[in-house]
């Protein structure tokens, strides 16, 4: 009992995530005339899903005590590329999501190098690699348009068994095979280590620059699952997709318990940020909430959940009393 | 199309295929005519057309808006708003909802989605990205949801959809700019809207098709982000790099191009631009000659009134060309195409006779921008 306790206090903002979506999940089920159907939870679902993947992608970057502000550029390269090579034959398409996700890690890498090894603060150093992104992406796909297979694309937005919403279970299949993995190697302990205090993790003998680098890649590759995961709901590609991802990840993250000084969080809690985002939407909308104010609103529930998470820091009276 | 891959959702998008064949022919056979062939007009000779089945008045419709951050939004909110307030609008009209839903295209895809599934007879809509509403489509087609899509036109023959054709627009302004070029030489101006956008591309061809064939003038392009204050300044830029211009075509921010050619000390040239009360203003006081187009954002109104011609039972083409809302300088006049009491943001000409809705500057300017 006391071992699950603490493991409730450490994840203290992930719990908080988790409650206040299912709050703000029931308040919009009960608004919505339709209520608790399939289509319901499968539009619910998948419209957070994009968000949710690049949400978790910046927690890597947020964890290491740096931040990524090309995801969003990442996510639409990928998300254009995506709109070229996943269609035709059914071995194409396969391949064509490989070399997506490749891309995307790619992408991520050498926002990693750029940090690591450029030794350039990461919010400029992905500032101007995002630029970079977003030409590219915009050199592949100056207009919308494309196409992406509707086969995979139909199957991914819609319900597996008739009843769990695909985009549901993708994300669980992230978690459960990348996440959670990477979490208890080598290397992601050593991204907590290096954002709880790099110089102690360094000394340590961590290898803080492996960690780092694997922390951007996997950035880049949730960033790109989102993209693909747009591409399908969208069935095309649009490079400029990307925009309003960058911030609202950042949000997600914040939202989801994940410090921004690094070494505390995770991507569970950010993938209940990106759902009470969206959630929130859901709410104003059946609400009839004027929909120009609606921008105040997710701010005001963005400050308030970003102060109650900052609760816990307000009780400790000494900074050290954290390590106990 | 074929192989290995699962057979159910073929087989779900051929019934649902189907179902919407099955909808359509309903619908041939109970079909009522154009209401309104003026203002209802096929975009071009290709153009198909659409029926539904004749429904039950009075009708939930909703508009779901995406960006919402500029004065156009707004007044298109307004103007629908305005139109649905008269009388004989009202009587068909149970529920109007109307939702901002921001530049994230999945945002408005579950706004979509959350209409259809609260059983809406039919959602207007400015796509944020004209590709990406397959999904939607079908997904309305098989809840009996209508779709009309306006200003952003998307890439489908399966809904009906309305705009002002935008290479006519823009070839409108040119023309005009034409006309009252004194020597039809020398260099003339174009800016640009956004980059990447489709509506920004066709505007410019259709510049470029009334330009092109003259050989003694010379297009030189800026981009002016449908902004004012870029267009003020890249003007600026222009005159200050190239000395003199015989003319400019402007897809918007004609008072930012006009202010910079003030400034300058740039001689008045001819001028082909937007429709804001304010441009029409300093065109007047100035005496530019040229022309004011308008995209105008009570096209949510006649988006609507298609709408709800097709719960009616009437007969659409698939692609609406809407009668161009313009004014030549010879014609401005105060009070009636342009209002000096009226704040300069406001777009005029945001009635369309043709469709029988000539909103007033003054109805459209009483409404909020909120859902009520």
């Amino acid at each position: 009992m006391s071992g699950l306790l603490l493991h409730l206090r450490q994840n203290y903002g992930a719990v908080l995530a988790i409650t206040i979506f299912v709050i703000l999940f029931v308040v919009f089920l009960s608004l919505h005339p339709r209520g608790p159907s399939v289509y319901v939870m499968t539009t619910a679902s998948n419209t957070g899903a994009a968000l949710a993947f690049v949400a978790m992608g910046q927690t890597l970057p947020v964890l290491t005590g740096g931040l990524d502000l090309s995801i969003g550029s990442i996510l639409a390269l990928c998300n254009a590329l995506a709109s070229e090579v996943v269609n035709g034959s059914p071995e194409r398409v396969a391949l064509g999501v490989v070399l997506v996700l490749l891309t995307g890690l790619a992408c991520g890498l050498i926002n990693g190098i750029v940090v690591v090894y450029g030794r350039i603060q990461p919010i400029i150093a992905t500032l101007a690699s995002g630029a970079v992104y977003t030409g590219l992406a915009l050199l592949i796909r100056p207009i919308p348009g494309g196409e992406i297979d509707d086969v995979l694309s139909e199957a991914m937005t819609y319900e597996t068994f008739g009843v769990i919403p695909t985009s549901l279970l993708l994300i669980v299949a992230v978690v459960l095979l990348i996440w959670v993995p990477f979490k208890n190697s080598v290397l992601g302990r050593g991204v907590y280590a290096a954002g709880s205090s790099e110089v102690a993790a360094y000394m340590s003998g961590v290898r803080v620059d492996r960690s780092k680098l694997a922390a951007y890649s996997l950035a880049g590759l949730f960033a790109a699952i989102g993209g693909l995961f747009l591409g399908f709901q969208t069935f095309s590609g649009d490079a400029l997709i990307g925009v309003p991802y960058t911030l609202n990840s950042i949000a997600a993250v914040v939202i989801g318990g994940t410090s921004l000084y690094g070494g505390i969080g995770g991507v569970i809690g950010s993938i209940f940020g990106a759902y009470i985002l969206r959630t929130i939407n859901g709410v104003m909308f059946f609400a009839g909430a004027p929909p120009l104010a609606q921008p105040l609103f997710e701010g005001i529930i963005l400050l308030g959940a970003v102060a109650l998470a900052a609760l816990r820091v307000v009780r400790i009276r000494n900074r050290l009393e954290v390590m106990d | 199309m074929t192989g290995k891959r699962p057979k159910p959702l073929l087989w779900l998008a051929a019934a649902a295929l189907a179902l919407g064949m099955a909808v359509n022919a309903g619908g041939a056979l109970a079909q009522k005519p154009n209401p309104l062939p003026d203002c209802f007009k096929p975009w071009d000779e290709n153009t198909g057309t659409i029926s539904y089945p004749e429904r039950e008045g009075p009708f939930r419709v909703a508009l779901a808006n995406g960006f919402a951050g500029n004065d156009w939004r707004i007044e298109m909110i307004q103007s629908l708003k305005a139109w649905a307030r008269r009388a004989e609008n009202a009587a068909d009209i149970a529920e109007l909802k109307i939702v901002s839903t921001g530049t994230d295209v999945a945002a408005q895809i579950s706004a979509i989605d959350n209409m259809i599934a609260a059983g809406f007879d039919a959602i207007i809509f400015i796509a944020v990205n004209p590709t990406a509403f397959t999904g939607v489509i079908k997904r309305a087609k098989r809840a009996g949801t209508i779709l009309v899509p306006f200003d952003n036109i998307l890439d489908t023959d399966e809904v009906v959809q309305l705009n002002e054709p935008q290479l006519e627009l823009e070839g409108t302004k040119a023309r005009a700019v034409v006309k009252h070029m004194v020597r039809k030489s020398g260099k003339v101006l174009e800016v640009r809207g956004l980059p990447g956008n489709s509506v920004d591309r066709d505007r410019s061809i259709g510049m470029h098709l009334v330009f092109d064939p003259i050989e003694d003038v010379e297009v030189v392009t800026v981009i002016g982000n449908w902004d004012t204050g870029t267009v003020q300044k890249v003007v600026a830029d222009a005159i200050a790099t190239h000395g003199h211009f015989d003319g400019m075509v402007l897809q918007h921010g004609t008072v930012g191009a006009i202010n910079a050619i003030l400034n300058a000390g740039h001689d008045i040239v001819p001028i082909g631009g937007d429709g804001e009360n304010g441009a029409r203003k300093l065109m007047a006081k100035h005496n530019v000659p040229g022309a004011s187009v308008t995209q105008a954002p009570a096209m949510s109104a006649i988006a609507m009134q298609a709408a709800i011609a097709l719960l009616k039972g009437h007969e659409l083409p698939t692609m609406i060309a809407l009668p161009l809302p313009y004014v030549l300088s010879e014609d401005l006049e105060e009070g009636v195409n342009y209002f000096p009491d009226l704040p300069d943001v406001i777009n005029l000409g945001s009635g369309f006779p043709a469709c029988g809705t000539a909103l007033t500057a003054a109805e459209v300017l009483a409404e909020t921008a909120e859902d009520e």
